[in-house]
C-alpha cells in the first residue's frame, strides 16, 4: 500500500512539475515583448526596462523558471494586468462559486446515473430500460450548453419558475442558493449523470451474473438486498473511477456553465481574462486548474486503491 | 448474426472480417439510421452553396427577427439572415474542425502509441506526456491557446486535436501491447522480420478497428467542441456562420426570437446523436464479443 502511494505521488510531482513547464513555457510563447504583454500600454523605454529588471526577466530562462515555481508555491501568482489585484485573490473569490456549483452536480448526477443504472440492469427489456437508455443517450448527445439555453427558455423565460441568472452562496441563503444553482447544476451534471448511467448499468448487469450473486440468492437473500447489497456495491468503484475520469470534463463543463447563467465563478473569470488579454490571470488559471486536477485525480486514485484492495496489491488490475 | 464470435484481431486476411463487420453494419437499422443522417449533413455542408435558398449573410432588416414559416424555415435573425441557410453553411465549420481535429490527433496520437506500446524503454516518457497533457482539461487548453494564438478555427482544430491525443496513445498503445504477445508476430520476429515491417505490416493494420472505434467517439466529440469554443468566442469568429456563434448571439434574443436557440442546436444534436448511433454500431459490427453485453 506505501509503495503504491510513494509512486502514484511521484507520478503526480513529475506531472505537476512537466505542467508549470507548458505553463511557463505557454507564457514566452506569446506574440510580442513580455514586459508589454504584462503591463499593456506603457510604453517608456526605461519604464520598460525597469519592470524587466523587477520581474527578472532580464536572467537566463532557467532562473526565470525556478523564481517563478518558487512564487508559485508560496501562493504568490502575480497580479492581474486589468485590475492590478493579486491573482491568488481573484481565483480565491471566484473558486467558492465554481466549488458549489460542482459538488451540487456531482451529487445529482451521481443521484440520477446510479438510480437509472440501476433501473436499467434490473428490469431488463422494459420500458424502464428502454427510457433510461434513450436519456442516457440523449445526454451524451446534447451538448450541456444547448441544453442550458433551452432549460433558461424554458424554466426562466417560458415558464418563469427559476432564476435565469446569479449566484447566491448557500452559506448565505441555502433557499436561494438552490433555486439559483438547480438549473446550472442539473445541466453541468447532465452528461456526466449519462456516462454514469452507462458505467452503472454494464457493470451491474456484469455483477447480477457473477457467482457470489449467485450464492447470495441462494442463501435466501431477498432480490433487494443482493440488487443493493451485493451488485451495486461492486458497481460503485466503476462509478468512482468514472467520476474522477469526467472532472476533466466537469471543469471544461462548468466553463461554459458560469457563461450560461452569468455565475461569478472560476470559468467565468477564465473566459474574461481571455478576453481582456489578461495574461498573468490567465497564467494563474492555467496553473491552478491543472493542479486542482492532477491533486483531485491522484486523490481518487487512492479513493479507489481503498475501495478495490486488488488496485494496490498489483496496481494493474485495469 | 452468426453465431460463432470472430475475433477483430486474428491473423486471418482482414478484408475478410471487414467484410463480415460490414454486414453485420448493415443490418442494423439504429447504425444505418445514422449513417443516413450523417451523409446528409455532410453533403448539405458540402453543398450549401448550391442548396441553401439564401446566401449565410444576406440582411433583410424588413424580415428581421421572423418566427419560422415557408420562406424561412428556420426563422431569420435581428438582421434579416435566414437561419436555415446559415444552419447549413455552419456545419461546414462543424465538419471541417470535426475531420481535421481527429485527423490531428490520429496523426501524432498513433506514431506515439505505437512506440510506447512496442519499445518499452519509451514508454514512461510517453506516459508522463500523456499525463501532462491529459492535466489540462480541454477547455483550460483552449484557453491557454486562444490566449497565445488568438480564436480561430484553426486555433479550435489543435486545441481539439491536442486534447484528444491522449486517449488516441492510450489506445493505439494498449492495441500495441496486446497485439505484439501475438503468436503471429512472433512468427514474424522468427522469419526475420524488422520492427519498422512488425509494427507497419503486422501491428497497425490490426489497431485500426479500435481506432475506428475510438474516432467514432471523438469526431462527435470535436464536433461539440467546436461549437462550444465558438460559443465562447474561443473558436472560429464572426463573419464565418457557426452553429455555437449563432447559439451565442441567440442567448440575447431570448425574449424576441426564441427559434433562433432552437433550431442551431438542434442541428448539433441530430449530427452528434447520428454519429453517436453509427458509432455504436460499428464497434457492435468490428466487435461482436463486446455487443452481447
Amino acid at each position: 500500500m506505501r509503495r503504491y502511494l510513494l509512486r502514484r505521488l511521484l507520478e503526480s510531482v513529475v506531472t505537476l512539475v512537466l505542467v508549470t513547464m507548458v505553463v511557463f513555457a505557454g507564457v514566452r510563447a506569446l506574440p510580442g515583448d513580455q514586459v508589454r504583454a504584462l503591463v499593456g500600454e506603457e510604453s517608456d523605454p526605461a519604464v520598460l526596462e525597469q519592470l524587466r529588471h523587477e520581474y527578472g526577466l532580464d536572467q537566463p530562462i532557467p532562473v526565470q523558471y525556478v523564481r517563478y515555481v518558487g512564487k508559485a508555491l508560496s501562493g504568490d501568482l502575480g497580479t492581474s494586468a486589468r485590475t492590478g489585484l493579486p491573482v491568488a485573490d481573484t481565483i480565491g473569490h471566484a473558486l467558492p462559486v465554481t466549488l458549489q456549483l460542482s459538488v451540487f452536480s456531482i451529487v445529482i448526477a451521481v443521484l440520477i446515473g446510479i438510480s437509472a443504472g440501476v433501473v436499467a440492469a434490473v428490469r431488463r427489456r422494459t420500458a424502464a430500460e428502454w427510457a433510461a437508455n434513450t436519456v442516457a443517450l440523449l445526454g451524451l448527445s446534447v451538448p450541456n450548453f444547448w441544453f442550458g439555453l433551452m432549460a433558461v427558455l424554458v424554466f426562466a423565460i417560458a415558464f418563469p419558475v427559476l432564476p435565469a441568472s446569479g449566484f447566491v452562496s448557500v452559506f448565505d441563503n441555502p433557499v436561494e442558493s438552490f433555486r439559483h444553482l438547480l438549473m446550472p447544476a442539473v445541466v453541468l451534471g447532465s452528461g456526466l449523470a449519462a456516462v454514469i448511467m452507462r458505467q452503472c448499468r454494464s457493470a451491474m448487469l456484469e455483477a447480477l451474473g457473477a457467482d457470489y450473486v449467485r450464492t447470495a440468492r441462494a442463501k435466501g437473500l431477498g432480490g433487494a438486498q443482493v440488487v443493493l447489497g451485493h451488485a451495486l456495491r461492486n458497481s460503485l468503484i466503476v462509478v468512482t473511477t468514472i467520476v474522477g475520469l469526467q472532472l476533466g470534463v466537469l471543469i471544461s463543463g462548468a466553463v461554459v456553465t458560469e457563461q450560461i447563467f452569468v455565475l461569478p465563478g472560476f470559468g467565468k473569470l477564465t473566459i474574461d481574462a481571455v478576453f481582456t488579454r489578461d495574461y498573468p490571470l490567465i497564467q494563474g488559471v492555467v496553473l491552478v486548474t491543472a493542479t486542482a486536477y492532477i491533486g483531485l485525480n491522484l486523490l481518487v486514485d487512492l479513493l479507489y486503491s481503498v475501495i478495490d484492495p486488488r488496485v494496490r496489491v498489483g496496481g494493474a488490475v485495469a | 448474426m452468426t453465431t460463432v464470435a470472430e475475433p477483430v484481431t486474428t491473423a486471418t486476411p482482414l478484408g475478410g472480417s471487414r467484410r463480415r463487420a460490414l454486414r453485420r453494419l448493415r443490418r442494423n437499422p439504429l447504425a444505418m439510421t445514422g449513417l443516413v443522417v450523417v451523409v446528409v449533413a455532410v453533403l448539405a455542408a458540402l453543398l450549401a452553396d448550391l442548396i441553401a435558398p439564401f446566401s449565410a449573410d444576406r440582411t433583410d432588416f424588413g424580415a428581421a427577427l421572423q418566427p419560422p414559416s415557408g420562406e424561412h424555415w428556420f426563422g431569420t435573425d435581428e438582421l434579416g439572415r435566414d437561419q436555415f441557410s446559415r444552419v447549413l453553411f455552419a456545419l461546414r465549420a462543424s465538419v471541417t474542425v470535426g475531420l481535421a481535429a481527429v485527423g490531428l490527433s490520429m496523426a501524432v496520437g498513433v506514431p506515439l502509441g505505437l512506440l510506447a506500446g512496442f519499445y518499452r524503454v519509451l514508454d514512461p516518457f510517453v506516459s508522463r506526456l500523456t499525463d501532462t497533457m491529459l492535466a489540462f482539461p480541454f477547455l483550460i487548453l483552449a484557453v491557454g491557446l486562444a490566449a497565445i494564438r488568438g480564436p480561430s478555427l484553426v486555433t479550435a482544430v489543435i486545441a481539439i486535436g491536442v486534447a484528444e491525443i491522449p486517449l488516441v496513445v492510450r489506445v493505439t498503445r494498449s492495441e500495441t501491447l496486446r497485439l505484439r504477445e501475438m503468436d503471429y508476430v512472433a512468427a514474424a520476429v522468427a522469419s526475420g522480420a524488422g520492427d519498422g515491417v512488425l509494427l507497419r505490416r503486422h501491428i497497425l493494420p490490426n489497431a485500426v478497428n479500435a481506432l475506428i472505434v475510438q474516432a467514432t467517439v471523438t469526431i462527435p466529440a470535436a464536433i461539440i467542441g467546436e461549437a462550444v469554443l465558438s460559443f465562447l468566442g474561443l473558436g472560429v469568429r464572426p463573419p464565418t456562420p457557426s452553429l455555437g456563434i449563432m447559439l451565442a448571439s441567440a442567448q440575447q434574443l431570448f425574449r424576441d426570437g426564441p427559434w433562433l436557440v432552437v433550431f442551431p442546436g438542434l442541428a448539433i444534436v441530430l449530427l452528434t446523436l447520428a454519429l453517436n448511433l453509427l458509432g455504436d454500431g460499428l464497434r457492435d459490427a468490428l466487435d461482436p464479443r463486446e455487443s452481447r453485453r
